[in-house]
């Protein structure tokens, strides 16, 4: 799989959230230059994906932190885009409206 | 695009008919052009695509041509020999286009124009025509829908947002070793309400923290607000004036509902323009409080000695990032400066820099529209060939938007730095006086070593 064979909107986020799975994940992961998805990746986008089919929406930073135990600065360190462009578009989110 | 409607046609044409009657700056703008060409090469859009649909007297031609059509005779009789055109489908494709997609209505322009004319002015009154025929770009329009609808542009829930604030607040009880450190939402008759980014609770609260603690260091008394704290207007960008002044009244009806004397604009470039500069036009009447940014406040607490920074603290070589609704369409040149200088030790200027500066890339709603992604990423290479070329390892902006797009930037075009906002790098450098905060002298080493660490929170077990 390839990050080409998925339709995305402008800012690279997947366009039909629905289709998201582990494979896509890790396939926007690379792309982002995240060599290797750990367990704390997958911790951050578990939380995030939960709260978007409960919520319709990406979670605070807050809740990140709360259900995942990590610390502020390690989601900064994971994800290099910051939670938004980084861990919600390899969650399969759509892209957060506002200055993100 | 389709078609245009008749109605869609006249809907455009009344904001011009409406603006050439209560404006004169609009018609004479629109005639000054004498197509000198010199505007071309102090457009980013222009510089990274060479493509002369960008050069920004092009863009005021597109309005002009409108304008001649419909409101000289000669335009309407002999549109050919007049350059007027038709406001069709094709022309409302190319205003989208160049107006929304290829202008961050920085005024970088401006500055370079032979005659003076006001393009981002030009741009902005194209916009305003194209939001009144209803095609203001999707992802724009859902930011300002959330803005309307919710009091944010996040559309983060009140219980979400206090949750953090909590959070903050217990960050900087820690910190601080105080439990009256805090930060106050809601209440009323304090001096200050401020403001913030919504991106800030949502992402990235430590520049929330950080100004907690030079209000603390400054002994301010202060506010937040639980519902209307949002210091964007992406009406101001989408072109919807009637949107744009529903979110400036929030904030004007909010500082009289908590009875603050002072409007703090926390740090965003166009969300301090929108209320201090066009507010007072979008709301039809003179705002009755004090308003300045974050940056005058925290220039006035260091230069009156209410705060105490000592630059050593800051060593990191350093820039700045001069956001264009701040200074070359602010004024903050100088103020900005004074700040930064007076938190960090070793510090360089971009080139060029101040009023001549280069656009992050991301203004003018421009982050917020995914449709224009790419040429967003395109045109900030040259803010990041001017990082590089400084050599600097943090960049400091006043601006959430700029800070968005410089991480991307940084990212993208692998620089190696970090992105500060002004009130994290004076956070970084306060050193905390007994006299200002603290009452209890024995915690008084305590409170300044807290002060004098570059990296505060690190022994933090939450945060850090």
């Amino acid at each position: 799989m390839d990050i080409k064979d998925f339709e995305v909107d402008g800012d690279g986020f997947l366009t039909n959230p629905a289709l998201w799975n582990d494979e896509v994940a890790k396939v926007f992961a690379e792309a982002d230059g995240i060599g290797e998805m750990t367990d704390k990746h997958w911790a951050v986008v578990r939380v995030i994906r939960k709260n978007f089919e409960e919520k319709g929406n990406a979670p605070m930073v807050r809740t990140i932190c709360q259900e995942t135990g990590l610390k502020l600065r390690e989601i900064y360190e994971l994800f290099p885009l910051g939670p938004a462009r980084g861990a919600c578009r390899i969650a399969g989110l759509p892209k957060p409206d506002g200055c993100v | 695009m389709d078609n245009i409607t008749k109605e869609q046609r006249k809907a455009a044409l009344d904001v011009m008919r409406a603006t050439l009657a209560a404006d004169s700056k609009f018609q004479t703008h629109l005639n000054a052009c004498v197509k000198c060409g010199l505007c071309a090469t102090s457009c980013m859009y222009y510089i990274a695509y060479k493509d002369p649909k960008f050069i920004p007297g092009r863009k005021v031609d597109l309005v002009s041509s409108i304008y001649r059509r419909y409101f000289t005779p000669e335009g309407k009789y002999f549109p050919a020999l007049f350059r007027a055109k038709d406001l069709d489908a094709k022309m409302a494709e190319e205003m989208v286009d160049c107006l929304y997609g290829g202008c961050t209505m920085c005024g970088r322009c401006v500055k370079h124009c032979s005659i003076g004319v006001d393009v981002a002015y030009i741009v902005k009154k194209g916009r305003e025509m194209l939001a009144a025929m209803g095609l203001v770009p999707k992802t724009l329009q859902a930011t300002v829908d959330a803005a309307l609808n919710t009091g944010n542009n996040m559309a983060i829930p009140t219980e979400e947002f206090l949750d953090t604030l909590k959070w903050m607040e217990e960050e900087l009880q820690d910190e601080m070793n105080d439990e009256k450190a805090n930060i106050p939402v809601d209440q009323h008759d304090k001096k200050i309400m401020y403001t913030l980014n919504p991106r800030e609770p949502k992402f990235f609260p430590l520049s929330i923290s950080a100004m907690a603690k030079v209000f603390y260091a400054a002994g301010e008394s202060w506010t937040l607000s639980s519902k209307y704290y949002d210091v964007t207007n992406y009406g101001y960008f989408s072109g919807n004036n009637a949107h744009a002044a529903q979110i400036a009244q929030y904030l004007y009806d909010e500082v009289h509902h908590l009875g603050a004397k002072q409007l703090i604009l926390g740090e965003c470039g166009h969300g301090s323009r929108a209320s201090r500069w066009e507010g007072p036009n979008l709301i039809k009447h003179p705002y009755d409080f004090e308003m300045e940014t974050v940056l005058e406040l925290m220039a006035e607490y260091i230069r009156s000695g209410r705060i105490k920074v000592d630059k050593s603290l800051n060593t990191t070589l350093c820039t700045l990032h001069d956001p264009c609704n701040l200074v070359r369409n602010g004024g903050l040149l100088q103020e900005m400066r004074f700040v930064v200088k007076s938190c960090v030790s070793n510090f360089v200027e971009m080139t060029p820099h101040g009023n001549d500066n280069f656009c992050c890339g991301g203004g003018g709603g421009a982050l917020a529209m995914s449709e224009y992604n790419e040429r967003r990423l395109k045109i900030g290479e040259i803010k990041a060939n001017q990082i590089r070329a400084t050599g600097a390892k943090i960049v400091i902006t006043p601006c959430h938007n700029c800070v968005d797009q410089l991480m991307q930037l940084n990212h993208t075009y692998k620089l190696g730095v970090t992105i500060k906002t002004v009130a994290e790098i004076v956070a970084d450098a306060l050193v905390i006086t007994p006299a200002a905060a603290k009452p209890d002298p024995a915690n008084d080493t305590a409170t300044s070593a807290a002060g004098h660490s570059s990296e505060p929170a690190e022994k933090d077990p939450t945060l850090f």
